[in-house]
């Protein structure tokens, strides 16, 4: 482990941080929702996620400024993504929906719009003023390190102490990421919501029909 | 543009986005008060705001809205 570095991501390391928003999305499976809801292959997603990255708009899970990675002999190894709710009184959902929109081809949000409906119904929204655990992801040759454990605690500890009246950390999970779920729940994460979704074409664009809202009590 | 003859709009396009018949837009209005109002939905809704009235919002301006009443001040400032 003391090969790694960790430090905070900058732009340079967007094309990583592109490949952990979608494999995170994927949580295990093939189905990457944002190629399905926007008619996009995975290479365009991407270089889409990267154009939305290099704009280093803060607050959102698709904030450069939100990651910390793990680096070893000046490669990035890993990278994890939270970030502190609603901090300047915008919800994320808000700045990543503007973010979409500014980047995406209005022939996928056409395409969205069509889809809307049957994706909203997984959509939990996240609490102000809590840590939210977003994508996290190990590159194969660098995994068995616990290096997503060490990322994790490294950006609790450094948005807990940056912000004094934030106590709760949150993580949503798809149910078919049980890998994931163990980890928090090892962790001393506990569930406190289910969310599944009453539409069975849902599976067609999200890897699972249900989603885990966990947290833990810090302070 | 008259400030109503906006409103009248804007409202018709929350509520066709949202698919609520009864929403009421106001001044005060956040994304936190309304059901459903996510990354996606949000997306959609800019979108379609920007083809009804034509214009196009740069994104300094769309991160710092924090409530309808901003939004309406931008739309009118691009209108106008």
């Amino acid at each position: 482990m003391s090969d790694f570095i960790i430090r905070p991501a900058t732009v340079d390391d967007a094309p990583f941080l592109a490949e952990t928003i979608i494999e995170a999305e994927k949580s295990g499976t093939d189905k990457l929702s944002y190629s399905t809801i926007f008619g996009l292959t995975e290479k365009e997603v991407h270089k889409y996620l990267i154009n939305i990255l290099e704009e280093e708009i803060d607050g959102c899970e698709l904030s450069v400024s939100s990651f910390i990675v793990a680096e070893y002999n000046g490669k990035v190894a890993a990278a994890l993504s939270a970030w502190v709710e609603g901090l300047e009184d915008i919800p994320s959902t808000i700045i990543k929906g503007n973010l979409l929109n500014y980047v995406l081809p209005k022939e996928c949000i056409k395409r969205a719009m069509t889809l809307n409906e049957i994706i909203r119904e997984l959509h939990v929204e996240y609490l102000p003023k809590t840590i939210q655990i977003g994508a996290g992801y190990v590159a194969k040759e660098f995994r068995g390190n616990r290096l997503l454990g060490i990322l994790n605690k490294e950006i609790i500890t450094k948005l807990l102490n940056e912000n004094e009246n934030v106590n709760s950390v949150w993580a949503q999970i798809f149910s078919c990421n049980v890998p994931s779920l163990k980890t928090y729940e090892k962790a001393g994460f506990t569930v406190v919501t289910t969310r599944q979704a009453t539409n069975k074409e849902i599976e067609n664009y999200l890897p699972s029909n249900k989603k885990y809202v966990l947290t833990k009590n810090y302070k | 543009m008259e400030r109503t003859e906006l409103i009248d709009k804007l409202t018709t396009i929350f509520r066709a986005t949202f698919d609520e018949e009864s929403l009421v837009i106001s001044d005060e209005l956040t994304a936190n008060d309304v059901d459903n109002w996510d990354s996606l939905t949000h997306m959609i809704l800019i979108s379609e705001i920007e083809k009804g009235f034509d214009i196009k919002f740069r994104l300094k301006e769309l991160n710092k809205m924090k409530n309808v009443g901003a939004l309406i001040e931008i739309i009118t400032s691009k209108i106008d």
